[in-house]
């Protein structure tokens, strides 16, 4: 399957360097050529740990983390909420 | 004998003999980490003061004459991807370089509560995505056995610290072979245990469905010690199995009972795993056999499809997990952007580095549209054939017994440029990720070059106490691991 780079990385949001092109065409194609070769194998239901379940918590409200210590980390921040450059024209 | 290469449980006993405090403990550990690390590289981050706060703490515990748990005092270090509170994480990359969790990982509760003394943050592949610590944003580690060799990775810091004696025991994370594979490079013990034992919440995630927490150690009893303070039931990781369990540290000197059957899968000892280990592997099994044990030669031969199925579904998985680093809620944001898709692509272009832009890529491509059944979900559906002929094998077996890698440690710089020759160094590792089962990596000798080989046991789900079990075995016939390297 021959792969393009550039087209893959747009759909990761990812810009690659010109002059890193190639080399990740060649990678990435080395990488897809490898895990391609699977045999053609019957479909098996994904068993279920009945011993071992687990457990969905209940959809309930708890006291969380702090909205201020939330945002600390965030690169910009206003009026409590986080800020990016305007989406709406 | 030096302080800091007694092992974790010498150490709790002479605690509570109170023939050491823990501030001497945690001390030496911290002078070796200082004397070493220029050499090691081992951490990312040290907390000197936080550790000997905590030590402080303990003592003055025992002074009261109140009973203290099996860790406190113990000496411990923490791979990078496992957020601490206040205490900048940033799993080796870029893109989280200036992150500083609000919260703790439920690992590092159940740390704090045993009142272990923290070291520091240890080195890794950037979002352990890597065999040789050599992707770290921040970086390189050098293996404590041979300056001029690799860890191993992801866990790269973590198995090299302690192999060092900067930490008596440490965290790492294993989603391919992460804890075992650096364990084998750097002749320390490491388990990985079953999935869904040990609670991921506060794990920065790589690939959700394979990732789990696990310790090492020097010796066998330690790296138990450290799984029964983490493991349990956790509500904040709906992914951790219901169950109770067993205590677990007191029956590691049970033998296993004479006809205990050994697997020995022939596609692990296949054509790619040098002769050195072979030879190694095979010996330690001859030990077993000796105590009246049965080696019974076994069949996995879906093997052969692990690697691609394992880079096929992890990629996948982290291409969807890394999506949230867009520089808006947390970690590193491009300085220059006229919009918002720019800022996007900007952010990650500049804040992940290579070997995570092509796992990305690569999972983004098998994902995406017209090629996801041909890539994705025959990986999944390889992914439950291995499964089940795990499920047989061990109707067959009680323990299976491997090589951890084909090779032993390779120098720095030797594979980076080729991540195909990177990602085989998996090839033994990461068959288990894929079937959730637990798997423990203990030192078995020393190669040509005096570098040391890792053999690796797998037990049933949940069966860790017959897989360390077995481990303290082979240790005690071979009169012990080697401890602290010299340095």
């Amino acid at each position: 399957m021959e792969i393009d780079v550039r087209r893959i990385a747009e759909l990761s949001k990812l810009e690659l360097k010109e002059e890193q092109v190639e080399m990740f065409q060649k990678q990435m194609q080395n990488m897809v050529d490898m895990v391609e070769k699977m045999p053609e194998v019957a479909e098996l239901e994904a068993p279920l740990d009945r011993n071992n379940a687990m457990i969905l918590r209940k959809d309930e409200i708890h006291s969380s983390l702090r909205r201020e210590d939330l945002l600390k980390n965030a690169p910009q921040v206003e009026a409590g909420c986080f800020v990016v450059p305007k989406v709406v024209e | 004998m030096e302080i800091y290469e007694l092992s974790a449980s010498d150490l709790a006993k002479k605690l509570r003999a109170k023939e050491l405090s823990a501030s001497e403990i945690t001390k030496s550990v911290l002078s070796r980490a200082e004397n070493t690390e220029e050499e090691v590289g081992g951490y990312v981050t040290l907390t000197s003061e936080k550790a000997m706060e905590t030590a402080a703490k303990v003592d003055e515990k025992i002074a009261a004459g109140e009973e203290i748990l099996p860790l406190a005092g113990i000496p411990i270090a923490v791979k990078d991807n496992i957020c601490t509170k206040d205490l900048r994480t940033t799993a080796s990359s870029k893109i989280l370089s200036n992150f500083v969790p609000p919260y703790n990982a439920t690992v590092v509760e159940k740390l704090e509560a045993q009142m272990a003394p923290i070291v520091g943050k240890t080195n890794m592949d950037e979002f352990a995505m890597g065999s040789s610590t050599e992707t770290s944003y921040v970086k390189k580690t050098h293996n404590p056995r041979d300056l001029n060799r690799v860890p191993g990775g992801s866990s790269g810091g973590s198995a090299a610290v302690v192999a060092a004696g900067s930490a008596t025991v440490s965290l790492g994370s294993d989603t391919g072979g992460s804890i075992r594979q650096p364990a084998a490079y750097c002749g320390v013990v490491g388990l990985k245990p079953t999935y869904g034992t040990v609670s991921r919440y506060g794990l920065i995630a790589f690939a959700s469905s394979l990732d789990q927490i696990g310790p090492f150690g020097r010796t066998v009893t330690d790296t138990a010690m450290v799984f029964e303070a983490i493991r349990g039931r956790d509500k904040k990781d709906a992914t951790t199995a219901a169950r109770t369990y067993e205590s677990l540290v007191q029956n590691l000197e049970t033998p296993l009972p004479k006809g205990t059957r050994i697997g020995l899968p022939k596609e692990y000892f296949g054509e790619g795993v040098d002769e050195e280990v072979k030879e190694a592997v095979h010996a330690a099994a001859q030990l077993y056999e000796k105590a009246g044990m049965e080696l019974v030669e076994i069949s996995l031969p879906t093997t052969d499809y692990g690697l691609n199925a394992y880079y096929i579904i992890a990629s996948a998985e982290a291409s969807s997990n890394l999506s949230r680093f867009d520089g808006v809620k947390y970690g590193y944001r491009t300085e220059e952007y006229g919009n918002l898709e720019e800022m996007y692509c900007r952010t990650r272009s500049e804040g992940f580095g290579d070997e995570v832009k092509r796992r990305i890529m690569l999972g983004t491509f098998v994902l995406s549209s017209g090629y996801i059944d041909a890539y994705y979900k025959k990986a999944k559906a390889i992914q439950r054939g291995l499964r089940q002929e795990f499920v047989d094998a061990f109707q067959k077996v009680d323990l299976i017994l491997t090589p951890t890698t084909p090779d032993t440690a390779f120098t720095l710089g030797e594979r980076s440029d080729d991540p195909l020759k990177m990602y085989a160094t998996d090839i033994c590792t990461v068959t288990l990720n894929l079937a959730g089962l637990p798997g423990i990596s203990v030192p078995c000798g020393m190669g040509k070059s005096g570098l040391p080989i890792g053999l690796q046991l797998i037990s049933p789900w949940f069966e860790e106490e017959k897989l360390l079990r077995a481990a303290r075995f082979y240790e005690n016939e071979i009169g012990g691991f080697p401890g602290v390297a010299s340095l």
